[in-house]
């Protein structure tokens, strides 16, 4: 597999709880898309074999207009080679898409989109920031499949501060109800660095407690899975066939290439990161510079805890694979645990791999951490 | 001979013992002002200096022209300031034959100066009281009190009290002149057989063990036969010298003299404090009073951190025996801890001293339990065990008494907490022997306490519950049988064989109820819920649990946080290799002496 990743970093309104980098302005979107191209062109050599995926993400990538899209996508072709089921997924705000804003995404060459529906809700959508209503996310859907999009991922946040079990599940059915692929739903966190935990820390928020958010989010596994839907990662669920490739690629430690402010790439044993200032990565592209801010080079026990935190939160750790890559054999590196962990019905060993139950995902950091200091010592 | 003296300073912690000694050598021209600049010479060892007490013995020789217009030879003897090496002080009081007792004017006599004073005056030592710390404000309302008690304690006249002040110099050149003018001169024959007490030792990497001496009778020389009376090892003198700032190699000691010499000595332990150095072919046939053997009276396990270090740490320990002659350590292994070392200390200072200089100097990371004491263990076939791991008693069927050491405490306050103190030392099983009032409203009392007892917080406790004003010092007395048991903690139905202990059978409920909660505390949520109990035998007498944690999972981790999710693992990594895992449940190394901090 080989991802490539691309930041729009354009928000009309930023959402207390984000911390992906974005601006509140949308008027440098021109010269942003100018800048883009020019950096895709500075990064052609890097992109050796064909890409499997690519993902807009954002920001809102849906402040794009088609156009815009087109002259990437078109530049993208140009530079670099695609396998032909490469899967093309860009992130879009339910408030900002109409029908012929998607067929025109289409006809650019994405397949798959991502909304960040949250809530349905207006009392949570507020408190997040959102720019949309309940209806909005409704009609985003219709329009999807409207324009011919057979691959839809709906963003579903859960732990709101206000956020009751009842709320939750009425979230919850009626997303099903409009019969996503693919549903990715996330424990709110409180991320350093945002409006939102500037809150927390002057008291004007309080998050729920640590029971709740465990029942919630045994409440979004057991219905999801009761709907059809597979959980294939801590927070990602998916129906047959319609798992994320693109950001299995993050989870299975292959490369990525990544583009925009920001924007994290992953080549052989190296990961860099842009400039996270529009400015800044402007400046160096513009000069026909890497707009790198720095990278850092994984050592080979960096290397294997990535390995077993990423696959054991995602689709599961196969012994066979870490033994030819590292050298070491899980099963006896992780004892007298994993057989606590096995019996707890934390875990599975289906003979091929190791994978995390619905309760072991609700603990999936203490298992990693556990599991790395097995490892490492 | 008639030029020398040898003397010492007896003093409280913060009454100015290294201060004045800082004055001394500065008067007398042996440090130069810019060499005062850091302050406090004697005290070397950072240890030491951090916690303001001394615990090597240092010796300096000073030259002083005393107004008489002779020039004499001045021998600073120090002394450590900590009951823990009570019999190091006793050592270098017998080097000396007079010592300046220094009371701070503002706070009185305190347990240990009075403790190393009584040493003194039965080794005969002419005492010259000093009162210091004049110039602080305060002194002006307890001076009088705080003399009055220095008359009673030794009987002297108030003229023969000096004031002074070390930090401001005042009174300076009337203790150097009283140094010369009342401590007598060493007496002894330099054509005897040689007689040397040995004071102190220390170990040089490059020459062996520097042996400190004050000669007696006779002289040494290099190349002279040694015999260490006491261990029978014989060596050939190398060097032979004087300490001044640094040690300056004279050739020979003779009768009165105080120094050093070395002999390629390789262990500390070949001489021994207190023992006696004479000529391997001309012996003398009476040994120098008072040598013992030191004794661990306070035990502890020492594991290192993480089980692989093992062979380090038993080379950090071997490294730091041969500075520190009174540390024992011996291999043991623990179902929590794995391999690691049983150490016997001097006292519960000794022990942090150890425990300090194990992770500063010699970079260990270690996990240490509970200190105890050494237990003497009768079976019901009559024999005696002595057991210093409370994980080795054995069981109770074959017991049939058990004998815990006690120790006489001296606690001298202010009368008014003279309730409080003794509802402490009540509450620790003390017998009350003797109370007597210094003053008015200074009390001086002495228990009876088993030492146990004492290892935990007691000190602390009697601190805090007198605002600071108690001072303790205690001496060992004997082995006596006490109604004991041993306490076991099980985590989840499996015994945790470092957390065991051997406490009195009255206290075993309280206790066992106050450890489960504070396990409670101290042991993180897991990711299974985790049964605490305390038992004695089969019989469960407290528990407590800890429930399971609800959720640990970061919801979000993509190409962008990948870096950052690793660097917070391996965070959490390097915490959960520090824990000890007993069956499932991970326990945090501070709960292996959480009873230390029980309130």
């Amino acid at each position: 597999m080989f991802g490539l990743y691309l930041h729009i970093p354009f928000c009309e309104k930023k959402c207390s709880y984000c911390d992906f980098y974005s601006i509140e302005s949308t008027e440098h979107i021109d010269r942003f898309v100018d800048t883009l191209l020019a950096e895709l062109r500075l990064r052609s050599a890097a992109g050796q074999q064909p890409f499997t995926s690519v993902f807009f993400g954002g920001g809102t990538p849906s402040l794009l207009r088609p156009h815009d899209m087109h002259r990437i996508t078109s530049l993208l072709r140009e530079l670099f080679v695609f396998t032909d089921d490469c899967e093309w997924t860009m992130e879009c705000n339910p408030g900002t898409v109409t029908l012929e804003r998607l067929q025109g995404y289409r006809a650019a060459g994405i397949n798959r989109l991502s909304f960040g529906v949250q809530s349905f809700q207006a009392s949570e959508l507020a408190f997040l920031d959102r720019i949309h209503n309940a209806d909005e996310a409704v009609t985003a859907m219709l329009l999807a499949r409207q324009a011919g999009f057979d691959n839809v991922n709906m963003d579903l946040m859960f732990a709101v501060p206000g956020q009751t079990l009842e709320s939750l599940s009425d979230n919850l059915q009626r997303m099903v109800a409009l019969q996503p692929d693919h549903i990715s739903a996330y424990s709110l966190i409180y991320e350093h660095g945002t409006p939102l935990y500037a809150d927390l820390l002057k008291g004007r928020v309080k998050p729920l407690p640590e029971e709740i958010d465990a029942e919630m989010y045994h409440l979004v596994i057991s219905t999801l899975r009761a709907h059809g839907y597979e959980q294939y990662e801590v927070s990602n669920f998916s129906k047959a066939g319609r798992r994320c490739r693109h950001n299995l690629t993050y989870w299975h430690g292959e490369p990525y290439l990544a583009f925009g402010p920001s924007a994290h790439g992953f080549i052989g044993t190296t990961r860099y990161w842009n400039y996270r200032s529009l400015t800044a990565w402007t400046q160096h592209v513009l000069k026909g510079a890497l707009p790198e801010a720095n990278h850092e080079v994984l050592t080979e026990s960096d290397l294997l805890t990535e390995h077993v935190f990423l696959h054991l939160r995602a689709d599961g750790l196969r012994p066979l694979e870490t033994q030819d890559r590292f050298g070491i054999d899980v099963r006896v590196a992780l004892q007298p645990d994993l057989g606590y962990w096995i019996d707890a019905g934390f875990l599975t060993d289906d003979g091929d791999l190791l994978s995390l139950t619905a309760e072991g995902y609700r603990v999936c950091d203490e298992i990693s951490s556990k599991a790395a200091a097995r490892l490492a010592g | 001979m008639q030029n020398y003296r040898n003397f010492c300073i007896i003093a409280h912690i913060d009454h100015g013992k290294s201060t004045l000694a800082d004055r001394l050598l500065e008067r007398t021209g042996r440090v130069s002002a810019r060499e005062m600049t850091m302050n406090q010479i004697l005290d070397d060892n950072p240890l030491e200096q951090e916690r303001g007490i001394t615990i090597k013995l240092h010796a300096i020789q000073m030259d002083y022209a005393a107004n008489d217009g002779n020039s004499y030879k001045l021998n600073l003897i120090d002394t450590p300031g900590h009951v823990d090496f009570s019999y190091e002080v006793s050592r270098s009081l017998s080097a000396c034959e007079g010592a300046l007792l220094v009371v701070d004017a503002t706070q009185g006599v305190e347990a240990q100066t009075i403790s190393n004073l009584f040493m003194a005056i039965e080794q005969g030592l002419e005492i010259i009281p000093v009162i210091n710390k004049i110039d602080l404000p305060s002194a002006v309302t307890t001076i009088e009190s705080v003399k009055q008690q220095v008359m009673d304690l030794i009987g002297c006249k108030e003229d023969d009290m000096i004031l002074a002040s070390a930090k401001a110099g005042i009174g300076i050149d009337e203790i150097l002149e009283a140094v010369v003018a009342r401590v007598p001169p060493p007496k002894g024959d330099p054509k005897a057989p040689l007689r040397a007490l040995i004071y102190d030792s220390v170990f040089d990497a490059y020459r062996g063990v520097i042996v400190y001496v004050r000669v007696i009778d006779g002289t040494m020389r290099e190349k002279d036969k040694i015999l260490f009376m006491a261990t029978g090892q014989t060596y050939e003198l190398d060097e032979v010298g004087v300490l001044y700032m640094q040690r300056q190699r004279t050739g020979e000691l003779a009768a009165g003299s105080v120094g050093y010499f070395t002999a390629a000595i390789r262990k500390l332990q070949d001489s021994k404090v207190g023992d006696t150095v004479t000529l391997a072919n001309n012996p003398t046939t009476n040994p120098i009073e008072g040598f013992r053997e030191v004794k661990p009276m306070v035990f502890s396990g020492i594991y290192p951190a993480d089980s692989d270090d093992f062979e380090d740490l038993r080379e950090a320990l071997g490294k730091l025996s041969l500075n520190d002659s009174a540390i024992t350590f011996e291999p043991e292994s623990s179902s929590a801890l794995g391999f690691g070392f049983r150490c016997g200390f001097l006292g519960l200072l000794h022990m942090e001293i150890v425990q300090e200089r194990l992770e500063r100097e010699f970079n260990q990371t270690i996990v240490t339990t509970v200190p105890n004491v050494r237990y003497q263990v009768v079976t019901t076939r009559d024999e005696i065990l002595w057991v210093d791991n409370p994980a080795q008693l054995p069981n109770p069927t074959l017991i049939n008494e058990i004998l815990e050491p006690y120790i006489r405490a001296q606690i001298i306050a202010p009368s008014e907490y003279v309730g409080t103190i003794m509802k402490l030392c009540m509450d620790r099983r003390g017998t009350m022997m003797g109370q007597s009032y210094l003053s008015a409203d200074r009390v001086d009392m002495t228990f009876e306490l088993p030492l146990a007892e004492v290892v935990f917080d007691f000190y602390d406790k009697l601190k805090s519950n007198t605002r600071g004003y108690a001072s303790l010092d205690y001496e060992y007395a004997d082995y006596k049988p006490g109604q004991l048991v041993r306490m076991d903690i099980l985590l989840n139905g499996e015994q945790v064989d470092a957390l065991s202990s051997i406490v009195h059978r009255q206290k075993a409920h309280e206790w066992g109820k106050r450890l489960c909660s504070k396990l409670r505390e101290l042991i993180p949520r897991q990711m299974f819920e985790v049964a605490i109990q305390a038992a004695i035998g089969s019989k469960i007498i407290a528990r407590e649990s800890i429930s399971a944690m609800r959720k640990n999972v970061l919801a979000k981790c993509y190409g962008g946080d990948i870096s950052r999710k690793r660097k917070l693992i391996e965070k959490q990594k390097e915490g959960k290799k520090r824990m000890k895992q007993v069956g499932k449940v991970e326990i945090p190394q501070e709960a292996f002496h959480a009873v230390l901090s029980l309130d």
